[in-house]
């Protein structure tokens, strides 16, 4: 039952997180749901992953440590990666920071705000990335 | 007239009287004869050589009272028996008579008497003729020895007084021969007057230079009855003084020079004028006109003339006196006191500028009591007049400064009593009664009079307090907000003898600065709160999903699955948590949206209707009809007004009292105010009521977050949030402020809308 989702699906999520407790979780939800996954630890591991690999799309947090953070993951990708410009969902423990606030704007990706529930992640996955 | 030639050439008037008292009693054949001459009161008796016996005292007193009777021209006077034998011949015969011939002077004077003793009583014609003429002999012998004696004295007199002269005299002829010298010129030759007399003048030339070449050295110009000049040897200095007789019939001419030795007058004189010259006081001599007779160079120098002869030529009168009626006031004070002790006038010097003297004057009277003469001495004290100019300047300058800042200054004796208070004391509304003489100390708060006495007793030891700050009682009656400094003030002896207090009431500064610290104390905590919820979050978002996997996942037995529910729920709670924190640190533009403040009210009232109602809550409405629009996020406001009505119901529940909530809206410059007030139990401390957490209330009924959030959305809206106790009457008040939109704005907000 499990083998056709896995043919079905051979383009990963890429997850962009530093959190390991989310990282684990959102491998659980998503695995669990049929999505194969692929992770990076941080804006600029996520961008080196991106220039070779193929994915079905990526979820990167906002906030993260280094000098890539989830806005400039954004950018690299509308600029290099169009195919993968609407395939993009942000998620953020800090929506009340302006800058996030701006770029959810500008751009209308989609935002799961931090805590969230299972059913909302697999929904705008599914919304965004398609079932797997 | 042998005997008259006889008398006149004898020079010794005894000798001629006793031989004329001799001869006259052989040739009227007397036993005796005398003469008794008249001297004053005293009487004289001469008699012969051949009556030398006779000594009676009585016979001489006797024989002088008959004298002095004496009226008419011959007396002839019976001799008493006890009186003869002193009269008697050197046989011893007895005279029967005396006989008394008056002698008169010329002009009738009674000389004396001729006496003669007679045997006979009666004498005949012929010798009474004799004695006649024998009387008038011996008058005008008398008088001829007296003149001769007079003249003798009184040539003697003269050559004394010459010679008593300290001034040298000495008088010379045609020839410029000396004729007479004094005693003081010989005397300062070394020679004897005598000794110069025919001596040339020229031998004179060393008492003094006169410069003179003619043969008399003091001889100037030889045809000048007078002259006077001075000359001067090294050591002395002479006023030479000359007169000229003309020649006469029986007299050559002569010339009598008299030198004067006015050394030491010319030395008092020299060290008066140098005196005069070298004081720095103005010395000077006018005439009530106003002339200058004589003034010293420190009085030209003063007024600014070249020399003194500028001065004394000027008639500077008008010049000096820049006003005339000064001129005039100060000779009717000079003519009334006749002195005047430091009188002040101003005195204009040459060049016009303006001297400020202090004078000295006496007024020499003339014999009628007129003013003759102006003696007076002068000071300048233009400079001590402009220093006290300066001075009193200064003095107004700081009297100035201290009457127009705008911080009350005070001054305090050591006891703390208030001496002095500026005009701003007055101006803040004190009165003098309340503050001179007062305690400054007393109008300080009672809590804080402690702090203000150690500052006092600390600046009486000679430090400054600098900025404390107290609670004061204004003159109207009010509690303010003062910064207090005191400085001590020094006596010459460096003593602080007063203290300096400068107050200023920094209320308004003091409430805008706890306004400043309070919305700063609450950008900390929100950006504390901000970074604490982005943290929770990452734990909380692995929480809530792996619980959520746990529930779907079917392998989880149905206890366990209660217990996940649990934790669900509690994760649940920490999420809304945390969602109100960030919606106090909020930093997220408000909607911006025109919104009527009353509709919004009205709204939020209507929600919270039921409960005010079925609890007896009465809610007062008083809205300003047409209040003007704000900017901003209505579903925001009206959660800022929920909280605040909340609060306000369960104030006034917790009371007991029939509550009442009063809500009132107004405009109040570029703002619409609303004020929520209600009768409750009033808020424990206003100034952390805004703190996230703060909460008086029963755990589990709050968070302590929602006047937080409402804070913050206050202040996104660019407004202020207040709340403060009622004082006298019960409950709170809290005050929402929102600026009201500028037409700008306004137009932005209807070209968006619309696009």
């Amino acid at each position: 039952m499990s083998t056709p989702v896995l043919q079905q699906s051979l383009a990963p999520i890429l997850v962009i997180e530093d959190e390991p407790s989310v990282i684990a979780f959102l491998r659980a939800a998503l695995q669990r749901r049929g999505y194969h996954v692929e992770h990076a630890a941080s804006g600029a591991d996520g961008l080196a992953l991106l220039k070779d690999g193929r994915y079905a799309g990526v979820i990167s947090d906002v906030r993260m440590p280094g000098s890539v953070n989830g806005a400039e993951v954004h950018r690299w990708i509308q600029q290099h990666r169009p195919e993968l410009a609407a395939r993009i969902i942000l998620i953020s423990g800090d929506t009340a920071n302006s800058e996030t606030q701006s770029l959810l704007q500008r751009s209308g990706t989609p935002c799961i705000e931090k805590p969230f529930r299972v059913q909302h992640l697999l929904q705008v996955v599914e919304r965004t990335f398609g079932k797997p | 007239m042998a005997l008259a030639v006889d008398a006149a050439q004898s020079r010794h008037l005894p000798d001629f009287l006793k031989h004329f008292a001799e001869r006259s009693a052989h040739m009227l054949r007397s036993l005796w004869g005398g003469v008794a001459v008249f001297r004053g009161r005293e009487t004289e008796l001469y008699t012969g050589a051949r009556n030398k016996s006779a000594q009676g005292r009585e016979s001489r007193e006797w024989l002088f009272a008959c004298a002095r009777e004496l009226r008419g021209e011959i007396a002839v006077r019976p001799l008493p028996p006890e009186q003869a034998a002193w009269f008697a011949a050197p046989q011893g015969e007895l005279p029967a008579v005396l006989l008394f011939v008056p002698i008169k002077a010329s002009d009738g004077e009674r000389l004396g008497a001729l006496t003669l003793a007679s045997r006979n009583t009666a004498l005949s014609d012929g010798e009474k003729r004799l004695l006649s003429a024998l009387a008038s002999h011996a008058a005008l012998s008398l008088e001829n020895f007296r003149r001769f004696s007079q003249l003798e004295r009184s040539k003697r007199q003269w050559v004394e007084d010459i010679d008593a002269i300290s001034d040298y005299i000495v008088v010379h002829d045609r020839s410029w021969n000396i004729v007479r010298t004094n005693r003081s010129l010989a005397s300062h030759l070394g020679v004897p007057p005598a000794a110069l007399v025919g001596e040339a003048m020229v031998s004179l030339r060393p008492i003094a230079e006169t410069g003179s070449t003619l043969p008399c050295p003091f001889c100037m110009h030889t045809q000048q009855a007078r002259e006077e000049y001075v000359a001067a040897s090294t050591e002395k200095i002479f006023l030479v003084s000359t007169s000229r007789t003309p020649a006469s019939h029986d007299e050559e001419a002569r010339t009598i020079h008299v030198l004067k030795d006015i050394t030491d007058r010319r030395e008092a004189e020299r060290r008066y004028r140098e005196l005069f010259d070298s004081i720095q006081e103005g010395l000077f001599f006018a005439t009530p006109d106003g002339r200058f007779l004589d003034v010293n160079d420190a009085m030209v120098r003063m007024l600014g003339y070249s020399s003194r002869e500028e001065l004394l030529r000027a008639d500077v009168s008008p010049h000096l006196y820049p006003a005339p009626e000064s001129r005039e006031r100060f000779l009717r004070a000079l003519t009334k006191q006749g002195v005047l002790r430091n009188y002040e006038e101003t005195l204009r010097r040459k060049d016009g500028s303006l001297l400020h003297t202090l004078q000295n004057i006496s007024g020499v009277r003339d014999a009628r009591g007129r003013i003759a003469q102006i003696r007076g001495l002068m000071l300048d004290v233009t400079e001590q007049k402009m220093f006290q100019s300066q001075l009193q300047r200064e003095r107004d300058f700081n009297q100035k400064i201290l009457n127009t800042t705008q911080s009350m200054i005070l001054v305090l004796d050591t006891a703390g009593l208030i001496s002095y208070a500026n005009r701003r004391c007055y101006e803040a509304g004190y009165q003098e009664e309340e503050l001179i003489g007062h305690r400054l100390v007393d109008w300080v708060d009672a809590t804080h009079r402690g702090e203000f006495e150690g500052a006092l007793e600390t600046t009486a030891h000679g430090h400054q307090v600098e900025n404390i700050e107290l609670p004061v009682r204004r003159g109207d009656g009010s509690m303010g907000h003062f910064s207090i400094s005191l400085s001590p003030m020094r006596d010459e002896q460096n003593a602080v003898n007063s203290v300096v207090v400068v107050m200023t009431d920094i209320t308004d500064a003091a409430l805008l600065q706890s306004k400043l610290a309070h919305s700063e104390k609450m950008a900390t905590i929100g950006r504390l709160v901000s970074g604490v919820a982005h943290e929770v979050n990452n734990p909380l978002a692995a929480i809530l999903g792996f619980t959520d996997l746990l529930l779907e996942n079917p392998a989880v037995p149905d206890s366990a699955r209660e217990d996940l529910k649990i934790i669900l729920q509690e994760t649940q709670r920490t999420k809304d948590i945390v969602q109100d924190l960030l919606s106090f640190a909020r930093q997220r533009p408000v909607q911006r949206e025109l919104v009527q403040i009353n509709n919004v009210l009205r709204q939020t009232i209507k929600l919270r209707s039921y409960d005010f109602a079925s609890h007896g809550v009465e809610v007062e409405e008083d809205f300003e009809p047409s209040l003007a629009f704000t900017l901003g996020d209505a579903q925001q406001l009206q959660q800022v007004f929920l909280n605040i009505l909340n609060n306000a119901y369960d104030a006034v529940q917790e009371s007991g009292q029939r509550g009442h909530i009063r809500i009132s809206t107004k405009q109040r410059g570029e703002s619409v105010e609303v004020a929520i007030s209600d009768n409750g139990t009033g808020i424990v401390d206003p100034q952390r009521i805004f703190d996230p957490f703060y909460t008086t209330k029963q755990v589990g009924k709050g968070t302590g977050l929602g006047l937080s959030i409402c804070y913050g959305i206050v202040r996104a809206h660019g407004g202020e949030i207040q709340c403060w106790n009622n004082g006298a009457a019960p409950g709170s008040t809290f005050l929402v402020r929102v600026p009201v939109a500028t037409d700008a704005a306004t137009n932005a907000v209807a070209k968006e809308a619309g696009r």
